[in-house]
Parts: structure tokens; sequence; C-alpha cells
């Protein structure tokens, strides 16, 4: 199993399985080419690079992880209009933030959309908001995504 | 960041350390009264972590734990996180509310964690603004039971939208013996650091 770290990132051939553990606001994309069977998770913080002061680290914004994963899968072999997306986390863990702040969990939601819109690439499940943590695991045999919560029970997508 | 923390000397070090370990030595003394029960703690470690590392050096970002999360405002910012394994949050349920069954999801129960998690950083806040000749708030505190990573990512998010590295101090206080153990960790912004240095300096 390899595991994605925050802000972090990983590719990776069937047979294999990658995962990301307790996302909560932070929101998990999983892309997939079934046809060659790369696959790779990214685990963004927030929407965008512009937010941010530090730079370096591309894989923590929606706008820069989701093309640096994308290409890092071309590089491995995978075929850009046949990777499928399956995305989740972007919960709002705490009620009081909604009110305080424009929620960052929807923000990264919202901003992760746009971006696979633009790479044209299709959302084929989401498990995505409400107010709870969520593990992920991709299978690279064959593209299911399997999401985990404390509470909530296991669905795989 | 006008002080690097790499170049903090031994002497701010040690009393930084030292003031960490006063304010959760009151806290901790507030716990053990509440219950009635003897609370230790460990000498708080200083850790320098990049945000992203944050999970990881607090025990796991799928560690499934019971917290309380309290933002730290006035002359310093920061939060103030305490982190009980299942089995710390219903051993001190059980001990406060004498249920034989603690069922730590109870609306009650996940109240009464979030009562302690409060009193405790009100004592350590209230002892490091009188150390440190600051005025430093808590908020409300907000609970709730779910996978660490989960807990604290909004937190770590604020984070790091000014800095790359954050401060922390982990206090580990262990309850009744051996038997549970629970995590403090409190997480400065950078400016914050420097107010506070600022202070020690004048001290030492």
């Amino acid at each position: 199993m390899i595991i994605v770290g925050m802000a972090d990132s990983a590719v990776a051939k069937k047979p294999a399985k990658i995962t990301t553990l307790g996302l909560g606001s932070c929101v998990g994309i999983s892309l997939y080419d079934k046809s060659t069977g790369v696959g790779g998770i990214v685990h963004i913080m927030l929407p965008s690079r512009e937010q941010a002061r530090s730079k370096d680290n591309i894989a923590k914004f929606a706008d820069t992880g989701i093309p640096l994963l994308l290409d890092t899968m071309v590089d491995e072999g995978a075929y850009k209009h046949r990777t499928t997306a399956k995305i989740a986390g972007g919960a709002s863990m705490f009620s009081f933030n909604s009110q305080t702040q424009l929620n960052i969990g929807e923000r990264n939601i919202a901003a992760t959309k746009r971006t696979l819109k633009e790479l044209k690439i299709p959302i084929a499940a989401e498990d995505t908001g409400k107010n709870y943590g969520r593990t992920i695991i991709l299978d690279t045999e064959n593209g299911e995504l399997t999401v985990k919560s404390a509470l909530k029970g296991i669905k795989i997508y | 960041m006008k002080h690097k923390i790499s170049s903090l000397s031994e002497l701010q070090t040690s009393a930084l350390r030292e003031i960490v370990n006063i304010g959760v030595g009151n806290a901790v003394t507030s716990l053990s009264k509440m219950i009635s029960t003897e609370v230790k703690i460990e000498v708080p470690a200083l850790k320098v972590e990049l945000i992203e590392k944050v999970p990881e050096v607090a025990g796991g970002a799928d560690t499934i734990v019971s917290g309380v999360i309290m933002h730290v405002s006035g002359d310093i910012e920061g939060y103030i996180m305490m982190l009980l394994p299942e089995e710390a949050a219903r051993t001190i349920c059980n001990i406060i509310s004498s249920e034989e069954e603690v069922d730590i999801l109870s609306p009650f129960n996940q109240s009464l964690i979030e009562e302690v998690g409060h009193i405790l950083a009100g004592s350590y806040v209230s002892s490091l603004s009188d150390f440190l000749g600051l005025d430093i708030k808590i908020s409300t505190p907000m609970q709730t039971f779910d996978m660490l990573g989960a807990i604290i990512d909004q937190i770590l998010i604020e984070m790091s939208k000014k800095a790359e590295y954050a401060l922390l101090f982990d206090t580990l206080f262990i309850i009744q013996g051996n038997r549970t153990n629970g995590l403090f960790l409190t997480m400065f912004d950078p400016d914050s650091m420097d107010t506070i240095l600022e202070r020690i300096d004048k001290m030492i």
C-alpha cells in the first residue's frame, strides 16, 4: 500500500493500492486510466496556489496538484483522454466555521471540480461534504475507490 | 519570520519548553482535581515540523480520537488541541459521570469532553498569559470524534496560508498509572512565536 501524505501525491500501476488518510476539509482526488491500470492520488489542502505564502509544494493546491498528478500518470503510460476521477473529502468538520468564513471544504471541492473540468476529466464518483473524516484507497487493479469513515462505515465506488 | 526557529538559542528553547510545561502542568492539575485521579505529564516536546507532517507527528492521520480544539487569540494567535484516544475519553467520562456503560458519543458525554478540554485549555492559557504578561483568550471549544487528520486539517489549512512550518509542543498526559493517555497539542503562528520570544528575551 502506497501512502500519500497531506499535500502529497503518488502514482502507481496495477496491481498496487494507493491510500490517503484522514481527509477532513482537504480533498483526495484519485485519477485512473482503466486501459493501462495506471492510477494516482493527490491530497490537496487549498483551492489555489495563489492563496499560499509558501509556493514550493504544488501538490498542496487543487489548481496545480491535479495537473501535476495527471502529468505524472501520463509519464507512467496513462492516456489522458481515458482517465476518470473519483473525489472524496471536503467536509466541514465543525459547524461554526460556516458562519465565520466561507467553508474551506466546499471551496476545495469547487476548485477540484473546476480544475477537472478544465482538464476535461469526467468525475465518475464523489463522496464529499458533510461533517466527517474519510480515508480513501484506490485499487489500481480495477479503479475501485474505497471510502472509509470512523462512524459511517465503508463505501466502494 | 524574524526568529528562525532553527536559530533558537539553547536558552530560548528551554525557556519555551518550561513555559509550556508550567502551562500544561496547571491544566493537568485542574484535570486531576476534576476526576480526583492522579494525572502525570511528560516534559513537553518542542518540534518544528512542516505543516503537512503534523498529523503524522500527532499520532497518525487515521487514528480515531475525541478531539477538542480551541482557537487562541489576543496578543498571540494559535490553537490548542486536546486529543484523546477512545479509551482515555471513556475513562474521563466514566470517572466524572460514574456511568457504568459509557457511550462517549452521547451528547452528554461529548459536551463533557468538550468542557474538560475547555477547562484544561483555560488554565493553560491563563498561566501562559500571567507568565508572559500577554493578553490571551481562547474561543469556545469545538469537539468531535473522528480521524485525527480530519479533525485538525482545517487548522493546518489555516496555518499553511501564513507559514510553511509549525512550532508544536506536544505533551503526553497519563491518567491512572499507565492505563490511558492523551495528547495536548499547541501550535502558534510565526508572528506569535516572535512575540513570545521577545518576552522571553526580556526575562533572561
